[in-house]
């Protein structure tokens, strides 16, 4: 098997004085849509965050693409893009404007930035609202700005916080669609959520974390196993620890 | 640096388009010339009005000209003591040999009047006791043996001037460039985790410490900005405002060509250190509202030192005094202003004590900026 795109290895991390992971470890690989599933609260986020350098573990490794989020955070930076659970957008600047200035900050410039800002925004069909201000945006509309932002600089590592939480069924649907097409350019697609449908859908890997711990992990069908859905499965899983 | 730069020209871009931002620029530009028009009026009327006295008895011949002539306008009453507490602004009853004043010096025109009348009086005793030697023979040189000739080093009319600069100029440019940061800096703080951008902007490979730097440029740009809007609608009123000077002439009030570069030195390094303090505690706070309450409190720390050259203006602490931030500023803006020279030693210990408080709140700034509870905690 190939290097994976993330590999986290005994991941603990303690918040205030709630221990919100206690040796978490899963790896995702490049080409894979991998799906972080737990109740709220399990840790999803924080492991997310560890994983993107916002946070620092108190325990255990994580490398991204060979880098480590503790030795070179700002190559791991460089190589992922992250669409987190609050759609923030700046709302006195215009939809593009809100792409190109995260743009910039990955280092894209000059007729390189017009290029991908271009390519992206066709990509998501976004061309009609493009010069609008994002504070006249729908959520649904401002969701696409965000996914637009953490993928303009094309990284080799996506990771979507719970991104349907907040939409219709509408704007879900096209959500879902670019993680498939993300997957498609061979991109490892790490996405968290608590929507089960969603996740067996999707995910051609799933781990499952309840209360900071590992509960299963693997393929989508070896963790659903003989249940009538993933669903099922989780719940079963949550229930006996 | 390229990073720094990228934040600098997205932060001034979006408080250009903030009406909270430019209309705190625009009243400030707006407020100070009017405020200034105002005091100058009032100070014009006051100094013309005529005032009322009251009288009974006889007036002493020749001294109801003197006293017309200083604007006391005479009027008849039947009891001057009970006319000085409402009807008129002084009640005066003339006796033989004496002459008994009557005034309330709660009153400012009562003040004012009193004044005139003890001049006018003192001018009238002068000239009375000069006739009568003149009348018997001698020289009325007599009444002043010791002859005063005073030598004023600066003109007592630009003294005035920079008096009234020396006070308000410091407070203007204080206050103006925390008025006009203190939106700019909690947008730029409280506002991005207000509204939920922090954590995309802190996932770029930008570093925390050149985005706060581009932070803090924008801000500090947009503070002087500010500062400059509102000493340059000063400087425009000031020349529609003239004090009267010797012989009938007026006299612009103009600023002394040391306090220029000093000023712009100054109002620098407080906007550096304003920035980074202001940016700190949004940083602090979870919501621009949250923000406005800590920032507050700063005004009137900041308006203290102003106040203190209004109501001690000859304070001449020793240097070390000028280690005390923003207080610093003052005086040294105060001496360039009044005496048209700038006093090195001060200049530099304010200099190191304006940047350190810049570089301590820097700091702070950045050890709050990367803190994790900056982002697990909402």
């Amino acid at each position: 098997m190939s290097r994976p795109a993330v590999a986290v290895e005994r991941l603990e991390k303690t918040l205030g004085s709630n221990q919100v992971l206690r040796g978490i470890s899963f790896e995702a690989q490049a080409g894979e849509i991998f799906g972080l599933l737990g109740p709220n609260g399990a840790g999803k986020t924080t492991t997310l965050r560890i994983i993107c350098t916002l946070l620092s573990p108190d325990g255990g490794t994580v490398e991204v693409l060979g880098f480590g989020t503790q030795t070179a955070p700002e190559e791991v930076r460089r190589r992922i893009g992250v669409v987190t659970a609050d759609i923030g957008v700046y709302p006195r600047l215009s939809a593009r404007e809100n792409i190109e200035y995260f743009a910039m900050l990955c280092g894209l410039s000059g007729s390189d930035l017009t290029r991908k800002v271009d390519g992206v925004v066709e990509r998501l069909d976004m061309g009609s609202f493009m010069k609008q201000r994002a504070e006249s945006l729908s959520s649904g509309q401002k969701q696409k700005v965000a996914i637009a932002r953490a993928i303009v600089h094309d990284p080799e590592v996506l990771m979507l916080d719970e991104p349907t939480s907040n939409l219709d069924v509408l704007a879900s649907k096209e959500v879902r669609e670019f993680m498939v097409e993300a997957k498609g350019r061979g991109k490892s697609v790490i996405f968290s959520t608590h929507v089960m449908h969603d996740a067996e859908r999707l995910c051609d890997r799933v781990t499952i974390i309840h209360h900071g711990r590992v509960v299963a992990s693997g393929p989508t069908d070896e963790v659903r196993g003989e249940r009538r859905d993933l669903e099922d499965a989780f719940l079963a899983l949550v229930e006996k620890t | 640096m390229r990073e720094s730069l990228i934040v600098y020209r997205k932060e001034l871009q979006e408080i250009l388009r903030d009406r909270r931002t430019l209309m705190a620029i625009g009243l400030a530009a707006l407020v100070t010339p009017l405020v200034l028009l105002v005091i100058s009026r009032v100070s014009a009327t006051t100094a013309t009005q005529t005032y009322t006295v009251g009288y009974s008895g006889d007036i002493p011949t020749g001294l109801d000209i003197l006293l017309r002539a200083t604007s006391l306008k005479l009027e008849p009453v039947a009891d001057p003591a009970a006319a000085a507490k409402a009807m008129v602004d002084l009640g005066v009853a003339f006796l033989p040999g004496q002459i008994d004043e009557y005034y309330d010096p709660s009153r400012q025109g009562a003040q004012i009047a009193d004044v005139r009348l003890q001049t006018v009086l003192g001018q009238y005793e002068a000239a009375q006791a000069a006739a009568a030697l003149q009348s018997r023979g001698i020289d009325p040189g007599i009444l002043t043996p010791i002859h005063l000739f005073t030598h004023p080093l600066s003109s007592p009319v630009q003294a005035a001037s920079n008096a009234f600069l020396s006070f308000f100029l410091p407070y203007i440019l204080i206050t103006m460039i925390l008025t006009g940061g203190f939106s700019a800096a909690l947008d730029s703080s409280a506002g991005e985790r207000e509204r939920r951008t922090l954590e995309s902007l802190l996932l770029t490979p930008a570093s925390r410490s050149r985005v706060l730097l581009g932070k803090i440029g924008a801000i500090t740009t947009i503070s002087l900005v500010a500062a400059v809007a509102a000493i340059g609608s000063m400087f425009v009123a000031l020349t529609q405002i003239s004090i009267p000077g010797p012989g009938g002439s007026a006299t612009h009030i103009s600023l002394s060509p040391a306090a220029f570069p000093v000023m712009v030195w100054l109002a620098l390094l407080i906007a550096v250190s304003f920035s980074a303090l202001t940016l700190a505690l949004g940083t602090l706070a979870k919501s621009f509202r949250q923000g406005q309450a800590y920032v507050t409190p700063l005004y009137f720390i900041t308006i203290l030192p102003a106040s203190l050259i209004l109501f001690i203006p000859d304070f001449n602490p020793s240097l070390a005094y000028y280690l005390i931030p923003i207080l610093n500023a003052v005086l040294v803006l105060r001496d360039a202003i009044v005496h048209d020279t700038v006093a090195w030693p001060a200049l530099a210990v304010t200099t190191i004590s304006l940047l350190a408080t810049g570089a301590l709140s820097w700091f702070a700034a950045l050890r709050l900026f990367t803190r994790e509870s900056l982002l697990t905690k909402t």
